[in-house]
């Protein structure tokens, strides 16, 4: 079903920082004075994509370093060799016609919540894609990955090297290098062999018989509880050598590991939805309370791989538009918290309760449109379900008897 | 009907403590078999509801019996889990502790009324339900941890051959503070001032010898409709228990709940049952992003009726045998994994008795909503631990997260005044 669903997503903008009290302020304006026009919704869209990207930029360039390495959206300081930001003015067609993308947030968009496209044909959002559709992008997201466990092997190095030196100091530096740059693959649906591979390089103790004290609590996670636990420099040593090895294996099995077009389509929410659960509430950081630099690695994941499905969510529903000034918006938010903190994401215990509860804010309506990708980029249309038999007399009065137990005296 | 006051209450209530053997609803039941014989005047919804909570406050559940109470009674509307270490310096205080512990759990659950004290003293009950403590269909059900039987009490040879401490499952992210526990203490009744009055005063009995580990506070979805025997819903929005075996049923009680003599197991152990507690983090605001099918798929039944998938009725047979291929209800559903309806899987079933949670918002800012899962059953590793791995295929692994619970033994109940929960253990 297609509608108008741009306003869905508008409470937490309240608690907005400056520059998005700024934006707020400019999109009522132009809502006043394009009201009279015919399609105020589609210019409403494209102006605040404009606007957004404008202050998220200013908001990016007050961060220290935000501006000069590799491009003014470098996500993380601790990632020097990111990748230009991807969200920053891409232009595509619409997925299977010529149409610019630059008329989306105009015509498309508005012809769709008809429920037509520019054709006049009726659309559905689960008018399926082609599957070979999502070849292109997962390969690209490969590519992107295997990039990232190079950063990680390399800042894996520089770990084991800072613990031999003994320095706390560096050797934490190091640790959130690695931490970050390995979240940047947004590793949330790998299986088989890069299930265990995961599991060993950024598994938790919680799900080991023996916690922490397990035999197989190794990986980042047990270098964090060292480090930040106070325990002996040497005695992790050990576990740097083996995060590298953990790491090499999983570079052989990503470029090789399947993924399906679902699979691929419901990582776009489910990295930073699992950021939200395991990092932001601190359960998975209770060493280090980096959470928030574990989700700004997370959000640089998933705008990867919303960048690498834009060819196809173009003119298909909303989505793209929603889901872009989403990520722009959190965007914004961390980058300006991390030029509040001279530079460095603050730990969770860091973040003042305005922070806190606006990166949450930020964090939610970023998933609130997100969670629409799984749908706008379904390849397939469900069968309806068969139906169950019509119940003989004996299996009626089995059920009259389930029944009957279910509601008897208490 | 005269509208029934308070005070008239309380009368009728405190001459009821008398009577002795009244099961569960029976003086609900004569409330208002009374009435209608009476030939009463339709009552304003007002009086209704006024009568209607007189008689569920006057209800009371036996506390001595061959088995425990709260284990086959329907679930009462709230619950309370308290898990307790025991700190006591030897044996013969836990003795006290325990014998302490039943005596003022029978003296709540069949109501009793607050004794006057000098005005110098503490008062000996906290006082919050008035002067009279109703019943209201309160059980406390008690059952010990396997970390009772260790070498401090000298118990280990009489530890139930079936108890040990819950293991972490694959899913699993077990928080030690709100695992595991020597005794856990089962709280449930119609109003959820009357349980926290009971845990109020039930960690009075024990204070000093039995110490807080971690507790759990539950509550049950009113039954909506459409019909009486309808189940409520869990905070995922579907019905949770409609599968149970049936506990009117005593010959299939023995085979699935109560543990039995000849099985290897203590003799003291006999009559009870094993109890297994969970506390499931339900990630609602993931859920809530999740399109109907996909959450009907994972569940295998329809979120508004309850029924199996293709079905229409919640008490359907999901008739797996027509559906080998998993077209109508997915081979990974989890009502397909948790009872596959086989002969080979019939001595699985487990009886449920969980209470949804709601304990304020993380960190993150997401509410910490869920289910206190508990289950009780004859056998650990038959029962609940095989249908557990099994559930380990299921999808629905990605929107929860098991937090905290434990393995517990409820014994055989008590015989009478005079008499405890676990004096078997102990003779």
């Amino acid at each position: 079903m297609v509608g108008a669903r741009w306003p869905v997503h508008s409470a937490h903008r309240a608690k907005c920082i400056d520059f998005f009290h700024i934006f707020t302020t400019e999109v009522s304006h132009l809502q006043l004075s394009l009201s009279a026009r015919p399609r105020p919704r589609g210019l409403w869209l494209a102006a605040a994509v404009a606007v957004l990207a404008a202050c998220v930029l200013a908001g990016a360039a007050l961060a220290p370093g935000g501006a000069g390495k590799g491009g003014p959206f470098a996500v993380t300081q601790l990632a020097p060799k990111s990748a230009p930001n991807p969200l920053a003015g891409r232009l595509t067609k619409v997925y299977g016609t010529n149409i610019p993308a630059s008329r989306y947030g105009t015509e498309v968009a508005d012809l769709e919540d008809e429920g037509t496209n520019l054709a006049g044909e009726q659309i559905s959002e689960l008018s399926p894609l082609p599957a070979a559709a999502f070849t292109a992008p997962v390969d690209e997201y490969r590519a992107y990955s295997e990039r990232w466990i190079a950063h990680a092997l390399s800042g894996a190095v520089a770990l084991q090297h800072a613990l031999a030196a003994g320095e706390r100091t560096a050797a934490m530096s190091a640790w959130e290098a690695t931490w970050s740059d390995y979240l940047h693959l947004g590793a949330v649906y790998l299986n088989g062999a890069a299930e265990a591979a995961n599991r060993a390089i950024d598994g938790t103790p919680g799900e080991l018989p023996g916690g922490t004290s397990d035999p197989h609590f190794t990986g980042l996670h047990r270098i964090e509880m060292g480090l930040w636990g106070g325990q002996t420099l040497s005695s992790l040593i050990g576990f740097a050598v083996l995060l590298q090895h953990d790491l090499s294996a999983l570079r052989g099995i990503v470029a090789h590991v399947e993924i399906t077009p679902l699979e691929y389509a419901t990582r776009s929410h489910e990295i930073i939805e699992d950021d939200q659960r395991d990092l932001l509430s601190g359960m998975d950081v209770p060493w280090s309370r980096q959470g928030v630099l574990g989700t700004a690695a997370g959000l640089a994941a998933t705008e990867e791989v919303f960048h690498t499905l834009e060819p196809l969510l173009s003119g298909r529903e909303n989505t793209e538009g929603e889901v872009r000034v989403e990520l722009l918006m959190l965007h914004g938010v961390l980058a300006s918290m991390r030029a509040r903190h001279h530079g460095q994401y603050p730990n969770l215990s860091g973040l003042s309760i305005y922070e806190h509860e606006q990166l949450n804010g930020y964090v939610a309506g970023a998933l609130s449109a997100l969670e629409e990708m799984p749908g706008t980029l379904e390849t397939k249309v469900r069968p309806p379900v068969p139906r169950l038999p019509e119940p003989s007399r004996v299996e009626r009065a089995e059920e009259r008897a389930a029944e009957k137990v279910a509601g008897g005296a208490p | 009907m005269s509208r029934l006051d308070r005070r008239q209450f309380f009368s009728r209530s405190a001459a009821l403590i008398g009577t002795t053997g009244l099961g569960v609803g029976a003086v609900a039941g004569a409330a208002a078999e009374a009435q209608s014989r009476a030939g009463a005047p339709a009552q304003s919804a007002t009086e209704q509801a006024r009568a209607a909570l007189a008689s569920e406050l006057a209800t009371r559940v036996p506390f001595d019996a061959p088995h425990q109470a709260g284990v086959l009674t329907r679930a009462q509307a709230q619950g309370s889990f308290v898990a307790l270490d025991a700190v006591a310096p030897n044996r013969s205080t836990l003795v006290a502790a325990l014998r302490n512990l039943s005596t003022r759990a029978r003296s709540l659950t069949q109501g009793d009324t607050v004794g006057a004290e000098e005005l110098d003293d503490p008062p000996p009950d906290s006082g919050i339900l008035g002067p009279f403590n109703a019943p209201d269909q309160l059980t406390v059900t008690i059952a010990f941890g396997a970390s009772l039987f260790d070498a401090r009490y000298g118990l280990q040879a009489l530890k139930p051959k079936g108890l040990e401490r819950m293991p972490n499952f694959p899913h699993d992210n077990l928080e030690p503070a709100r695992t595991h526990g020597d005794v856990l203490v089962s709280v449930c009744a119609g109003q959820r001032d009357t349980v926290t009055h009971t845990v109020r005063e039930l960690m009075r009995s024990v204070v000093g010898h039995l110490t807080p580990r971690w507790r759990i506070d539950g509550f049950q979805g009113a039954r909506r409709g459409p019909t009486p025997a309808n189940n409520p819903r869990n905070l995922f929005a579907f019905r949770d228990g409609t599968a149970n075996p049936d506990v009117g049923d005593a010959s299939l009680m023995d085979e699935l709940i109560w543990v039995q003599p000849g099985t290897g197991e203590p003799a003291w152990a006999v009559g009870g049952t094993y109890q297994v507690v969970r506390t499931i983090r339900m990630h609602v605001e993931f859920w809530d992003r999740v399109g109907m099918f996909e959450q009907q798929s994972m569940i295998g039944r329809y979120r508004v009726s309850g029924a199996p998938l293709g079905g229409t009725n919640e008490f359907e047979d999901p008739r797996y045998d027509l559906d080998p291929e998993g077209k109508r209800i997915p081979l990974i559903a989890h009502i397909r994994l948790a009872n596959p309806r086989t002969p080979q899987t019939a001595n699985q079933r487990i009886l449920r008795r969980g209470y949804n949670y709601d304990r304020g918002i993380d960190e993150a800012g997401n509410l910490d909503q869920g289910l206190v899962f508990v289950a009780f059953n004859q056998d650990i590793q038959r029962q609940f631990a095989t249908i557990q791995t099994r559930l380990e295929a299921e999808e629905m692994v990605d929107y929860i997260t098991p937090v905290g619970g434990g393995y517990f033994f409820a014994p055989p109940g008590a015989h009478g005044p005079g008499d405890w929960v676990g004096s078997g253990l102990f003779t």
